[in-house]
């Protein structure tokens, strides 16, 4: 559930779909891979979403975000120009740094063309200007960002198989069927490469998280905001959790899964989820409120467990007002036993779809 | 003492002195303050006027840009290769490319166009843009949508954002809908918002880059690729490698080569207008001399007594030049003031071009620059000092014995003025006119227009006596021979009496020749170039006009006896340079000059190569002539062609190529026409034929399309000529009046200065109307000699204007025409107003008591 | 030279001293050849002579303002032929006073501030100055009129503000060229009294160019210039 995405396509002017028809995500399609590492032109969204812990070689913890989004806009697809929108292209990266105390980040955007902005089918290589996140034939997956304050250039190995969320893929985001995405993640990635900060380059190592996530209608009209939770346990399981949330703080809809580290496979439902708020931090920047240190309540085998969350720093707010964009908060947490990414939307105002 | 070892006088002394005597006589002292006001207030409204319309030029052209760090122009309005995009954009140091359509469109809403080049209030350039890039590289022509951040990014195809001066030139708000014609297609919009970092001026419309391609027929093609340096990027660098990898129908703009262009746009133009405007100043200089010269005659006695009383040479000198730099101050600052107002008016009444027709686009704010101020002061100051030095040394070598003795001017009718220093400066100033531009300017020229008019002034006391020889063998009745004994015998006075007049007659008859020789041969030449019945232009379908349907159909309308039609387009040769104007029309090999106005014989075509006529300015900016090769940028490739004639132009200051229709075709592979000439069929009527030509144009183009007679079109384009000159006309009339006040003022205090001379002649029974009618001939004498010498220094300055300064400034050569209406005109005015004001002084110094004017020493 | 005598009889150092003086007109006719005149402090000498002779080319020469073909001339000890142009309008400035035919009064300035006219061109300030013209205008009989414009006054008004200048910087000597020259009888003899008081009072010497049998007779010494040069004029009358 990724929110740069939506607001992305809102950006774009995608309110009036209904000229472009989309594919429509449905139960029981078969995911193949690589081809699903690649990218799915006809649906409307999709993202390759890679959040993780970095740990330098003076031994500092660092969070760090690399993603690429692609969205189809509802245009006139007779324009023969090549400069017709048919996709777009937007990437962001962030890097959280406890001893700055706030996050550093950069984005591209731009239409698909001229081979500066492409995101192939097939297999996994989105190239956006000098940007990458390019699969490569032996499974690791590259990637490159450069951005005024830092860049990365990082290997990201996969240690596990492909991990299928909901329904073999098939994951329910509201109460109505078609509000669901096809979902799949590659936790544990091990994670080595360098970091560039202040002109300084420096080697760096750690774990990490990918989501990959397409759809063509994602959120209940009810919804205000979502909390996203994904964590690689320090056993080798990955555990996550989702809520999306309606105007009075409620739950429009909760779910997430949990492997093991021997591979089994728990799917949780809207009943097995509830984001308990814990400790809260006011954002002086926007006036925001965000419950950073939440407790998760899963319901495990019948048995309610309380995950409470840690903040690696409390200011991870990204303010992104003055691009037009939202305002929401997204940074590296710890939890007894794992370490993770949490996203907190819509708690400065409400999303408005 | 302070003073002991100072030269110049005590402050109290200066004081009492100069105070006195302005005390005396304050009309004179208003005046020559005056002109020097007058003088200073045109140059600074001038230089105001056109330093305020450059600036805003430059605004408006980085408004359109966006204040990019580089550029990459198409050559043609055709643009370029759109491949040529992710190249740039991939090159080391180019942080950001953002990829441009850019097309001059006319809202639909503006009714059918007149057929008015210089109308360009219906004009609106509409840019392509991929927002997206943009956005990091040309942020402020980014749109601001008007319901709030957050909606519609400009990839909405139906969005159009205006500047607020294309909001204000369509009448439109946000929310409305707008219709566009650009290239030979009109599409409409829905204004979405407002370009808020466009500024005031620029009208300017911004769309979707794709639907800029599809919609207006430019697929695959970009005008212009905006470019933001990385950070710390060597800006030479990223140029070196630009150029290697741009197509030749591309080329690399940056700030600096843009405003050198804009500059050289307007540049003689305006170097012009501040010369005329110096030329008033120096008539003002011309009028203070005269003003102190009489001053320093008048109290030659006094000045006598101050240097017996032990007043030292150069405190003398010091006194009257001080006087004149205190004339200058005051002169100075009300000139300013003056100015400033006056370029108000001006850019209110005539627009930021002082109707020169070379910023046709945005409106003009005036703002005071201290600087050129201070300058222009200066200059006032520093006329008024140095036609005060003449004076005060000639007040200083008097010898003060006999200047105490002596009252009343001593001068001996038996010395010979000298005329070598006069004939030294005219020739110098004829040598001067023959010098070659400097710095593209024709510096050389005005010099040698100053050394003229110095030159004339300077030899009048000697032409005076020439002039004036044959008279005096005659027989005269005794008032008449009495004005020309004095005249002769003291050319000295007469000559001072002169120079303003002198100096404002030459001037305005020189502009006069230049501007009636210009208007006549540009008469001649519209007749010349307009041999059809009915002229059709399509207006800003540089990238795409008429295709060869509807030239078919026009072609075949009935009643159309022959149709030639034309494509213009305009064509960059070089950065520095504005774009020349490249038109394909039929031209017949065997006789070139049957449509086009040549110059001399046409040069054989050689076997093979592709001939090509060139403009007269073409050939002076490009250093060609006939028999040479020059290489067009075209989209098919570099072409060489074959110059083989040049024709006479005036509309196109930068220069013009014509090729043959068939030549033009095959080199640009552009069969689209943008004009045609039409001749009617024997019997059918003009307008009707016109009627049926406008039906059968294609509907996207019939509003966008103009239709004149030659009759028309040549009062148009002498209405645009005189409006373009309007300026010039207002220049002339100011020098003339002050040239007049002049004399006037000269006159009368010449006058007043002989209240004892006349008293005598009274005694010894001179009769009143008697002396009234010496005072009228001497005055319409004087008028007269001032008004030959000048018609003579006049006509010399205009073949200087004529044959040095108008080629060198705009390229363009023209016939000498005399407006003798003018000329006669002028002799009237200058000679009466002479006359009138001494007989009305020779009144003032009458009234006074006959026998006191004789006993009165001063 | 027999006639040179007469013409030094003052021991005391003169304050005007012309020996050999030669001077030719424009032409070449030469006015005076070997012309000497010693004038002692506080002695009036009054030169008469026919028109034409060079009386006031004499006056310019011992003026400065005239430059002279042989001989030297001393005004004060400083001989003239050493000074440039600027040294002997200072020397004029500050050491001689001018009396002329014409008046010579500035229309525009008042009487004080025409009076007052040496003292400022020497750099004087304002008020004292003025208040010394004030001074010298009541000496000539004017006192109180200070503000008037010359153009307000009669013939012999304006000579009288002309001695007032000629006077007020206490020069060392007053040279005078036909002072009675332009008035009545009646009023030149009044004024001619007036110049020789005041010359007397200042303790200045003097030298008066006059046709005036009167003047030269009131004069100290009264010499003839001649075609030959100066000659001692016999006393007329009982003077």
């Amino acid at each position: 559930m990724r929110l740069l995405a939506l607001v992305f396509l809102l950006l774009l002017g995608a309110a009036a779909p209904a000229s472009a028809p989309y594919a429509v995500v449905k139960p029981g399609v078969a995911l193949r891979f690589p081809a699903d590492h690649g990218a799915h032109p006809q649906f409307r969204t999709e993202w390759w979403y890679v959040t993780g812990w970095l740990k330098t070689a003076k031994g500092e913890d660092l969070g760090f975000q690399v993603t690429f989004f692609r969205t189809r806009p509802p245009i006139d697809t007779a324009n023969p120009s090549a400069f017709a929108p048919r996709q777009i292209l937007f990437a962001h990266a962030a890097i959280s740094d406890p001893a700055t105390g706030k996050l550093l980040h950069a984005q591209r955007i731009a239409r698909q063309g001229f081979g500066l902005a492409e995101a192939a089918t097939g297999d996994m290589k989105i190239v956006l200007d000098e940007w990458r996140m390019v699969r490569r034939a032996d499974g690791r997956i590259a990637t490159r960002v450069q951005g005024r304050s830092f860049a990365l250039d990082l290997m990201l190995a996969p240690t596990q198989p492909v991990l299928l969320q909901g329904q073999a893929g098939y994951s329910r985001k509201g109460p109505s069927p078609a509000e669901a995405s096809h979902y799949y993640s590659l936790p544990q990635l091990r994670v080595a490469g360098t970091l560039v900060r202040g002109g300084k380059r420096e080697a760096v190592t750690g774990t990490a998280w990918m989501d990959r996530e397409w759809s063509s209608k994602l959120l209940n009209p009810a919804a205000v905001g979502w909390d996203w939770l994904g964590l690689n346990l320090d056993d080798g399981g990955a555990l996550t959790l989702f809520q999306v949330r309606n105007a009075k703080g409620g739950a429009v809809w909760a779910g997430g899964s949990l492997r093991r580290a021997d591979g089994r496979m728990t799917v949780l439902g809207p009943g097995d989820v509830r984001f308990l708020p814990g400790r809260r931090w006011r954002s002086a920047r926007t006036g925001a409120t965000y419950p950073v240190a939440q407790v998760v309540r899963v319901t495990l085998d019948g048995k309610p467990r309380d995950i409470p969350v840690t903040p690696l720093f409390d200011d991870q707010e990204l303010d992104s007002r003055r691009g037009g964009g939202p305002v929401y908060w997204e940074g590296a947490v710890r939890v007894p036993g794992g370490r993770g990414y949490l996203e907190m939307t819509g708690y400065q105002s409400a999303l408005k779809m | 003492m302070a003073a002991e070892a100072s030269a110049a006088l005590p402050p109290l002394a200066a004081r009492w002195l100069v105070l006195g005597e302005w005390r005396a006589h304050p009309a004179r002292v208003i005046i020559g303050a005056l002109a020097i006001a007058v003088g200073v207030a045109l140059g600074f409204a001038v230089h105001l006027v056109n330093r305020t319309a450059l600036d805003s030029f430059a605004r408006a052209i980085s408004t359109v840009n966006g204040a990019a760090d580089l550029q990459v122009h198409g050559l043609t309005p055709a643009g370029f290769d759109e491949a040529l995009y992710p190249k740039v954009a991939r090159l080391p140091g180019v942080a950001g490319a953002s990829p441009v359509v850019s097309l001059a469109a006319r809202h639909s809403d503006a009714g059918t166009p007149e057929f008015n080049a210089g109308n360009g209030r219906q004009r609106i350039t509409l840019l392509g843009l991929d927002g997206l890039r943009a956005a990091s590289v040309t942020p402020s022509l980014i749109g601001m949508p008007i319901n709030g951040p957050g909606r519609a990014s400009g990839l909405d195809p139906d969005a159009i954002f205006l500047s607020r001066a294309a909001l204000a030139a369509t009448g439109k708000k946000p929310g409305d809908r707008l219709s566009l014609t650009a290239a030979g297609h009109s599409r409409s919009f829905t204004i979405a918002g407002v370009l808020a970092g466009a500024g005031e001026d620029q009208a300017l419309a911004v769309i979707d880059i794709a639907d800029a391609q599809w919609r207006f027929g430019q697929l695959g093609r970009l005008q212009r690729i905006d470019v933001r340096l990385a950070e710390g990027a060597d800006a030479a660098r990223v140029e070196q490698a630009l150029a290697a990898i741009l197509p030749h129908d591309a080329e690399i703009v940056t700030a600096r080569s843009e405003a050198q262009r804009s500059d050289s746009l307007s540049r003689a133009y305006r170097v012009n207008l501040e010369m005329l405007a110096m030329v008033a100043l120096l008539t003002g200089g011309f009028l203070v001399f005269s003003a102190q010269s009489l001053s320093v005659a008048r109290r030659s006695g006094q000045f006598a007594l101050l240097r017996v009383l032990g007043l030292r040479r150069r405190a003398l000198v010091a006194q009257v030049v001080a006087e004149g730099a205190v004339l200058g101050l005051i002169g100075a600052g009300v000139g300013i003031a003056l100015g400033y107002g006056l370029a108000d008016l001006a850019v209110t009444l005539l627009g930021g071009d002082l109707g020169g027709g070379y910023f046709p686009e945005g409106t003009v704010h005036l703002r005071f620059p201290p600087l050129a101020a201070l300058a222009f002061a200066a200059l006032g100051v520093g006329v008024a000092v140095l036609s005060s030095l003449l004076p005060a040394r000639a007040a200083a070598r008097a010898q003060p014995a006999v200047a105490l003795k002596a009252s009343g001017d001593a001068t001996d009718p038996r010395r010979q003025p000298r005329s070598w220093p006069g004939l030294a400066l005219l020739a110098a100033g004829g040598l001067a006119a023959l010098g070659p531009p400097l710095f593209g300017l024709p510096l050389l020229g005005y010099a040698a227009m100053a050394l003229l008019l110095a030159g004339g002034v300077a030899a009048m006391p000697f032409l005076a006596r020439m002039l004036l020889a044959p008279l005096l063998r005659a027989e005269w009745p005794p008032a008449i021979d009495l004005a020309l004994k004095r005249l002769w015998g003291a050319p000295g006075a007469a000559a001072v009496a002169l120079c303003g007049i002198v100096a404002s007659t030459s001037l305005m008859v020189a502009m006069a020749v230049m501007v009636t020789s210009f208007r006549g041969s540009v008469d001649d030449w519209l007749v010349q170039i307009l041999p059809s019945d009915i002229y059709l232009h399509v207006e800003g379908a540089e990238a795409g006009g008429l295709d060869m349907a509807a030239q078919a159909r026009l072609a075949a309308t009935p009643g159309v006896g022959s149709v030639h039609f034309v494509r213009q387009m305009p064509l960059r040769l070089s950065p520095e340079l504005p774009a020349v104007i490249l038109s394909g029309q039929p031209v017949n090999a065997a006789d070139p000059g049957a449509r086009m106005p040549l110059l001399g014989d046409p040069v054989p075509v050689p076997a093979g190569e592709t001939a090509a006529y060139i403009s007269e300015p073409m050939g002076w900016l490009y250093g060609l002539a006939p028999g040479d090769h020059v290489t067009l940028p075209l989209a098919s490739g570099k072409q060489r062609v074959f110059v083989a004639g040049v024709w006479r132009d005036y509309a196109r200051q930068f220069g013009a190529i014509t090729l043959d229709t068939a030549d033009f075709e095959r080199l640009t592979g552009d069969a689209s026409k943008t004009e045609a000439a039409i001749d009617v069929a024997p019997g059918a009527s003009v307008s009707a034929v016109t009627d049926a030509l406008r039906a059968r144009l294609p509907d996207q183009l019939r509003s966008q399309t103009m239709f004149a007679q030659p009759r028309q079109m040549r009062a148009m384009a002498l209405r645009i000529f005189d409006r373009s000159f309007a300026v010039t006309y207002a220049l002339e009339a100011i020098a003339i009046i002050i040239g007049l006040i002049g004399v006037a003022t000269t006159f009368s205090a010449q006058t007043l200065a002989r209240a004892r001379e006349f008293g005598m002649l009274r005694h010894i029974g001179v009769k009143r109307r008697q002396i009234m009618m010496m005072l009228a001939t001497e005055g319409a004498l004087l008028g007269l000699v001032g008004v030959i010498a000048g018609l003579g220094l006049g006509l010399m300055m205009a073949q200087v204007l004529i044959h040095v300064v108008n080629p060198q400034s705009f390229h363009w050569t023209m016939d000498t025409r005399l407006p003798w209406g003018l000329f006669a005109g002028l002799v009237a005015a200058l000679v009466s107003a002479a006359a009138g004001t001494a007989v009305l002084a020779g009144r003032k110094a009458l009234s006074a008591d006959a026998v006191r004017a004789v006993r009165q020493d001063w | 030279m027999a006639k040179a005598d007469p013409l030094l009889r003052q021991s005391a150092a003169p304050v005007l001293d012309v020996r050999g003086l030669t001077k030719a007109v424009p032409g070449g006719r030469v006015l005076f050849s070997g012309l000497d005149l010693a004038v002692a402090p506080g002695e009036v000498v009054a030169i008469m002579g026919e028109s034409g002779v060079g009386k006031s080319t004499l006056l310019n020469l011992i003026a400065g303002l005239d430059s002279l073909d042989g001989g030297e001339i001393a005004i004060a000890g400083a001989g003239l032929a050493a000074l440039d142009d600027d040294a002997r309008t200072l020397l004029r400035r500050d050491r001689i006073g001018f009396v002329f035919q014409a008046f010579h009064i500035l229309p525009h300035l008042t009487l004080c501030q025409n009076i007052a006219l040496p003292l400022v061109l020497a750099g004087g300030a304002r008020t004292p100055s003025l208040a010394r013209a004030e001074a010298m205008l009541g000496k000539v009989g004017l006192g109180g009129r200070g503000g008037d414009y010359p153009a307000q006054l009669s013939g012999g008004e304006l000579q009288r503000i002309a001695i007032a200048r000629a006077l007020v910087h206490g020069p060392a000597l007053i040279l005078a060229d036909e002072p009675t020259g332009n008035l009545d009888p009646e009023t030149a003899e009044r004024i001619l009294a007036l110049l020789l008081a005041e010359v007397k009072a200042s303790g200045a010497a003097a030298v008066i160019v006059t046709h005036s049998d009167r003047a030269a007779a009131v004069a100290d010494r009264a010499l003839v210039l001649g075609r030959s040069g100066l000659s001692e004029r016999a006393p007329a009358g009982g003077g």
